[in-house]
């Protein structure tokens, strides 16, 4: 191997190794390693920004744009408020709902930003039902990432692996991931049910405050509301038909979030713009420079050659191991950095003879999405909504959510392995 | 401790404590537009802050308000009642 080569992969793992420690912000360790990468002329300039997605960077500068801005409408509190009434006022119903919502605001609004709009509204009602919220937490983040998992938008895995692969259209993922993450999703809420109905017991006093609340008022501003969801629908009619008018997601989600901020005047721009998460586009800027090292002095290739020497080539092997190899990495890495030493690896496989790639990207998506759920470091939604819990003094722990996490991955890995082989391997 | 006083025309204010919080019930007497927009100010003030669980609000019908502020955040929240002009004054009692 060449001494670019052994660098490359040197600074590689160095990296990754501070990034998983936490010790360093993930976005300030991966800039940095993308500029050693550019600065020790493993790629040059150029090259480094040839590989960065901006397709990928686009999509979640959109979606953020337009979520922020209709978070500020209160709807997001209105839907919740309305399922607990619809709940009864019953903490078993409510967490159920709550998860449900969760799964379907993070299959078409990204399951970042749905934790982000859904744990401040579990503060609230389960403050006024006086009961723990960690069960609610927990149950959120599982199913942010089962929902996630169902499309093109939902998860960052999946956003990297559709602005990839260009046949995987947002309908594609929809096709072919929605169906399994019902299912799962499906085995879960009875489990959920089943492991926290006897922590959260409430009084039929507290149950008749949620019972008599006006969601009415939660609604800050009627007219904003109104155009945030005619750009949220036509965007969203934007990804299932993106392929026909041979648009990239990302075109579609720009789009939407700058005629919604035409609609709202300019005044909200500063404050949309501020809401971008920026920590994470850079972030996903810094991997992308970090893995150009290892394309481009042929780290990939090798590795990719090594696992089709490891399977012989044969598709049911090569799958099964992208899927469990990818849930077991995701449950304890950062299933983005992971994804964005993967996806060059196959496209290397699809040139050294693997005919159909289709169920190895499949494979990618379902591990990398749902082996979030294995533990608390194993996506940013898990992350995200345990650092806000603990900040607010209700801390969840790592082993306490891996005991129920990784069982559930597991669960939902089996689910998928059955699925992969029945709908593609046979 | 902090005592307030308020128009009594306009809306009662009652208090009671529970565990690590302070619950509100304020009731407007009318449909008045200036105290539901201090109240709207008030909840924005600590909506947009970054902590999640110190003051909560649930708006019932009959311009019922159930406030529940976590107890570090009581004098905040009461300043902010009398900042948004719903109390008339605010002082310190002796025995703190």
């Amino acid at each position: 191997m060449e001494q670019q080569a052994l660098w490359a992969i040197g600074i590689f793992l160095v990296i990754y190794a501070i990034i998983i420690s936490e010790k360093i912000h993930r976005t300030i360790v991966a800039m940095i390693g993308g500029l050693i990468m550019v600065v020790l002329g493993i790629v040059n300039q150029e090259t480094a920004i040839h590989h960065i997605d901006f397709n990928t960077l686009g999509l979640l500068i959109g979606m953020m744009i337009i979520v922020s801005t209709t978070a500020e409408t209160g709807v997001f509190k209105y839907i919740a408020v309305l399922a607990a009434k619809k709940a009864k006022g019953e903490p078993v119903r409510i967490l159920v709902l709550l998860s449900l919502i969760t799964a379907v605001g993070s299959a078409f609004l990204d399951n970042v930003t749905t934790v982000l709009l859904m744990v401040p509204v579990t503060f609230s009602i389960t403050r006024q039902l006086r009961v723990n919220p960690v069960p609610f937490l927990v149950t959120q983040i599982i199913a942010s990432n089962v929902g996630g998992t169902a499309t093109l938008i939902g998860d960052p895995p999946n956003i990297m692996i559709g602005s990839a692969v260009k046949e995987l259209t947002f309908m594609a993922f929809i096709n072919n991931l929605a169906p399994v993450a019902v299912v799962v999703m499906a085995a879960y809420v009875p489990l959920f049910i089943w492991l926290f109905r006897k922590k959260i017991q409430t009084t039929d006093e507290l149950k008749r405050g949620v019972m008599e609340m006006n969601e009415k008022n939660l609604i800050s501003d009627p007219k904003l509301l109104r155009k945030c969801l005619t750009v949220l629908g036509l965007t969203l009619v934007g990804f299932f038909t993106h392929q026909l008018f041979h648009l990239e997601s990302a075109s579609v989600a720009l789009a939407g979030a700058f005629v919604l901020l035409l609609l709202t005047g300019e005044h909200r721009m500063e404050q949309a713009f501020a809401k971008v998460e920026w920590m994470t586009i850079f972030f996903f800027v810094g991997l992308f420079v970090l893995v150009s090292g290892l394309i481009e002095t042929g780290v990939i290739a090798e590795l990719a050659k090594k696992a089709i020497d490891l399977t012989g080539g044969d598709l049911v092997a090569t799958s099964l191991l992208i899927l469990w190899l990818s849930a077991i990495a995701s449950a304890f890495l950062d299933n983005i950095p992971f994804v964005a030493t993967m996806i060059p690896m196959i496209q290397e496989m699809g040139s050294m003879g693997v005919d159909n790639l289709e169920p190895l990207w499949w494979s990618l998506a379902l591990g990398a999405c749902l082996g979030g759920n294995g533990s608390l470091i194993g996506a940013s939604a898990n992350l995200i909504v345990a650092g806000m819990a603990g900040k607010e003094g209700y801390p969840i722990r790592f082993v306490q959510f891996l005991k129920i996490g990784f069982p559930l991955m597991l669960l939902s890995i089996v689910l998928s392995s059955v699925y992969i082989y029945l709908r593609y391997l046979i | 401790m902090l005592n307030y006083g308020y128009d009594e025309a306009a809306l009662r204010i009652s208090e009671s404590a529970n565990e690590n919080d302070v619950e509100f019930r304020i009731v407007l007497a009318a449909d008045d537009p200036s105290i539901i927009a201090g109240l709207k100010r008030v909840r924005q003030e600590f909506d947009e802050n970054r902590v999640y669980t110190d003051v909560l609000f649930y708006h019932y019908p009959d311009h019922e308000y159930k406030i529940i502020v976590r107890k570090d955040y009581y004098v905040d929240f009461v300043l902010e009642l009398m900042k948004q002009r719903l109390l008339q004054s605010v002082e310190w009692t002796a025995d703190r």
